[in-house]
């Protein structure tokens, strides 16, 4: 275990890291990073729509596997306390039906506007594209609404 | 084929990790976020979008080649239409409701939280959904699928998002 790895690094030091992600996916695959595109390979590939898993997708099991280093190495998840508001709130069987309606709207969403917060947020926006500047602001916007209507609920 | 696979994974297993040690993962920490009652969110996101949008342009100067595909390094931008406007509000509010968003999601999976399941499900369903959509006859005209290139040579061209 590395003690340490429950605190969070200076803002700085975890953003330009995480910068350095996006530069390194475009200096080794020239390729824009996105995360709801891997789930839509999957989906594609479970469905019969594609007969190879994409880039994307593999970037997603990396996704995962990172998750499960960082368990490892930490020696305790980074998710705590339930699952944030919605475990404070609501039974069991409600809080997986509304978490399967938020995902619908995360995966439908994300898929129309071309990209979720890694696709359009951060590499998007890196790219400078105008859309994906204009997604990222409406999907704060709003994401910032709907929190404080949640918290004013709640 | 399977060098773009490696390095693919590894790319993901980074982000993965980050994400993991910010505390993006945590659904408490997003919706400090979103309430604005926590600053280190957006001064990362901000942090790295600048790293990356200005490492991009040096790239693109210095006429880096990408190592797998041998192409210059570019990118394609776009014009913001009204499915960004209206896909990324209906986004927002999934992402507020949950406190999730689609990379959390896969390194909370890793990370072996039961709750990101019922929340993947929905996202393969709200994707699916989409597919439907793009697939029903009156949007097949304005399909706007494979505008990319494939990386590497021979594994084909992820969704663009």
């Amino acid at each position: 275990m590395i003690h340490g790895l429950l605190d969070r690094p200076p803002w700085l030091v975890l953003g330009a890291l995480l910068g350095l992600v996006v530069l390194a996916a475009f200096a080794l695959l020239n390729e824009r990073v996105g995360v709801v595109g891997g789930f839509a390979d999957v989906v594609e590939r479970v469905t019969g729509r594609r007969a190879a898993l994409g880039w994307k997708a593999w970037f997603v099991f990396g996704v995962v596997g990172g998750g499960l280093a960082f368990r490892l190495l930490a020696g305790e998840a980074t998710v705590r306390h339930g699952y944030g508001w919605l475990t404070r709130e609501l039974a069991g069987p409600a809080v997986a039906l509304v978490l399967v309606g938020a995902g619908v709207a995360i995966g439908y969403g994300a898929k129309k506007a071309g990209g979720c917060t890694s696709g359009n947020g951060l590499g998007g926006c890196a790219s400078g594209s105008a859309a994906s500047l204009t997604a990222t602001g409406t999907f704060m916007a709003t994401a910032i609404a709907v929190s404080f209507a949640i918290e004013a609920l709640t | 084929m399977t060098r773009v696979r490696v390095a693919s994974v590894l790319l993901g297993a980074g982000f993965g990790f980050l994400l993991s040690w910010g505390q993006f993962i945590d659904p408490d920490r997003i919706r400090d976020m979103l309430l604005l009652r926590d600053g280190y969110m957006w001064l990362m996101f901000a942090t790295a979008v600048a790293v990356a949008f200005t490492g991009l342009r040096l790239m693109r100067r210095g006429r880096v080649r990408s190592l797998l595909t041998g192409q210059p390094v570019t990118w394609t931008t776009a014009r913001p239409e009204r499915r960004h406007v209206v896909g990324a509000a209906i986004f927002g509010v999934g992402w507020a409701v949950s406190d999730v968003c689609p990379g959390p999601v896969a390194a909370q999976i890793g990370q072996g939280i039961a709750w990101s399941l019922p929340l993947l499900a929905g996202i393969g369903l709200g994707v699916l959904i989409h597919l439907r959509e793009q697939e029903a006859p009156a949007e097949r005209t304005t399909g706007r699928r494979a505008e990319r290139h494939a990386p590497g040579t021979a594994l084909p061209a992820s969704n663009p998002d």
